[in-house]
């Protein structure tokens, strides 16, 4: 594994840079944007009295980077602040909505490179071929399709007028109360495969399905097309050409062979669009009633819930960092090629 | 210039999708621009009127596309909201390239500590989720059309920057560059008149096939209500003004989220045949025998 313990630390430190600087320029964004923040903290109805604790509170007497060092001090004692609306610490809020967005996100990616990556093989099997062009055409579609639209479109003809798929929400509420389910992790998937509730676990999954799908179609447009550009580029390769040479079985050619070397660029690529997905989710839990990251944000931005906004986008750079990182490893390993 | 183009008509012959892409964009230009002309009501589509009787009017043939919430044919509105989605699309990548390229070509070019202070700001910034910054944007200074274009172009610059960065570092050691500070030219006009030339062609390549998405990212920062305001009738807009009736008039939302679809459809099938132009590999697989695999 050509990965050297240097580049691993060099990297960590640098997403630690990078999450400081986006936690910074959040901070003073949420502190300069409005006119008189101790106003927001307080109420409306709120007394002289109660001002004066609110701007103590929040040190709005000091210059902004005395402010921020004091917010970095919480920050990093797991004290993210009490958000406005809710009336919770913040950190307590995110990791209960945390699981909800992770279960659709995984899904969805799953969805994506289950189903887009043969998809992309088999059409640069087909190459210049009608089944080939139909592919390329479908999933150029699918890169195109805004995501909020086809998430209206679908809940309503499928959810509200034929009724096939429940429109919202990750799990009827009266199920839960009948059959005593209670979430452990939050993932509800795996919360009702361990207590063995299987009508619970066949409620989440049906609800699951819609919004996953709707999610899944931008990342698996990008798989497919990946995957079958990376394809053909591989099969047109010297090596490949020798290994036919040989008379290697163009089954074991395909497999073993073309395949470890145009998957890596796949996977890479799908990480980079975790990001953008993760927006997507954003507008797909606000349609679909999903209680995660996305409907916490839009709720928080609608009530300018500033210490829940800082929250939410420290915690999406957080996970963007990560995942680049983790590509980079995972290309790295799988393309002897990469160096770093 | 002439070569070029008979180089692209000859890409169109070939690639039927990229003909079908170039009618789209085409239609979809002269639309936006004649739009103001040939609207049959156009205070409808400027959104001045409200009319409570015909609320909610299904599609027929008075009106195409059927009415909104105010009475106001839905029609109309989107047809003038196709110069507001292209304006924002295109705006959005020339203001990106106005910021990415001397950021990317001087970290490229000088290098060094400046060269690598910069590209960790580009990371700060990619890191940065376009949403937070749009509300930014919209809180301190209004929601609006040129607001809207720079909250998407503040991230999606370093994507250039990036390109630009390594395609600059690259030429920087190559002789012609050499040779031009032998010559004593100053560093800044080697810097735009030698290097740049040579580092624009993957970036303009890019930025091409970049106006679709950036054409969708606007419409969903205004679904969020937090893009281009009303009454413009931007199509994203548009969409989310039909959300909340979408069970009983779904023809308010479903007409302009088919346009973005369309549009988009049309700039991301033209953008794949000007990057198999410009990318000598691909050109050469386009001549690919058929595989036997």
């Amino acid at each position: 594994m050509p990965i050297s313990r240097g580049y691993v630390a060099k990297r960590l430190m640098l997403s630690a840079l990078v999450i400081l600087g986006v936690l910074a320029i959040a901070f003073i964004m949420t502190r300069i944007i409005p006119a008189r923040p101790e106003f927001l903290w307080a109420g409306p109805h709120a007394t002289e009295e109660q001002l004066k604790m609110a701007r103590e509170k929040l040190r709005l007497d000091r210059p902004i980077y005395i402010q921020l060092c004091y917010y970095l001090i919480d920050f990093f004692r797991g004290d993210w602040g009490i958000s406005w609306r809710t009336r919770l610490p913040v950190l307590n809020d995110l990791l209960t909505a945390l699981p909800a967005t992770l279960e659709l996100v995984i899904a969805a990616f799953l969805l994506a490179s289950i189903v887009g990556i043969p998809l992309g093989i088999y059409s640069a099997l087909n190459y210049g071929g009608l089944r080939d062009q139909v592919i390329k055409f479908v999933t150029v579609l699918g890169a195109s399709t805004p995501v909020f639209w086809i998430a209206l479109v679908l809940q309503t003809a499928l959810g509200v007028w034929a009724g096939i798929l429940p429109a919202g929400k990750r799990v009827d509420d009266y199920l839960v109360y009948v059959t005593g389910f209670k979430p452990i992790t939050g993932f509800y998937i795996i919360d009702s495969l361990i207590q063995g509730n299987i009508p619970v676990f066949l409620d989440v999954l049906k609800r699951l399905l819609l919004p996953a799908f709707v999610l899944s179609i931008y990342p698996l447009s990008l798989s497919a097309r990946m995957s079958r550009s990376l394809m053909i580029e591989v099969l047109n390769e010297n090596f490949i050409r020798s290994l036919e040479v040989w008379g290697v079985p163009q089954r074991e050619i395909l497999f073993k062979y073309a395949l470890r070397n145009a998957i890596a660029p796949v996977i890479a690529s799908l990480g980079l669009s975790f990001g953008y997905t993760l927006v997507g989710a954003f507008m797909v839990e606000l349609i679909f009633v999903w209680p995660g990251l996305g409907y916490y944000a839009g709720m928080a931005l609608l009530s300018y819930d500033y210490p829940a906004v800082i929250g939410v986008v420290v915690l999406v750079a957080i996970f963007y960092s990560a995942i680049n990182l983790v590509v980079d490893l995972v290309h790295a390993w799988l393309d002897p090629r990469v160096r770093l | 210039m002439i070569a070029m183009f008979k180089q692209y008509l000859n890409a169109m012959r070939r690639n039927p999708m990229g003909l079908i892409g170039l009618i789209i964009v085409s239609s979809f230009v002269v639309m936006g621009l004649l739009a103001p002309y040939i609207l049959t009501r156009p205070e409808d589509a400027w959104g001045l009127t409200y009319d409570v009787g015909k609320r909610f009017k299904p599609p027929s043939l008075e009106h195409l596309f059927g009415t909104d919430e105010c009475g106001r044919d839905v029609f109309n509105r989107v047809l003038l909201g196709t110069r507001f989605s292209l304006m924002v699309g295109v705006g959005v990548v020339a203001l990106s390239l106005a910021i990415g390229i001397p950021i990317g070509l001087a970290a490229g070019y000088v290098g060094g500590k400046l060269g690598t202070a910069l590209m960790r700001v580009t990371d700060m910034f990619l890191a940065f989720p376009p949403l937070l910054l749009a509300i930014a944007l919209a809180a301190t200074f209004g929601r609006g059309l040129f607001n809207t274009m720079l909250a998407l172009s503040l991230s999606w610059w370093p994507w250039y920057s990036r390109l630009i960065y390594i395609q600059a570092s690259s030429v920087k050691s190559m002789p012609f560059v050499d040779a031009a500070k032998v010559v004593g030219l100053s560093e800044l006009r080697i810097m735009f008149r030698h290097v740049l030339p040579n580092v624009l062609t993957p970036v303009i390549t890019q930025a091409t096939l970049d106006i679709g998405s950036a054409i969708l990212e606007a419409s969903a920062l205004s679904f969020l209500g937090i893009g281009v305001p009303p009454p413009i009738p931007e199509w994203g807009l548009l969409v989310s003004s039909g959300w909340q009736t979408v069970s009983r008039a779904w023809w308010i939302s479903f007409f302009p989220g088919l346009f973005i679809v369309v549009t988009v459809l049309g700039f991301n099938l033209l953008g794949d045949v000007v990057k198999e132009l410009m990318d000598p590999r691909l050109r050469n697989l386009m001549a690919m025998r058929r595989m036997r695999l």
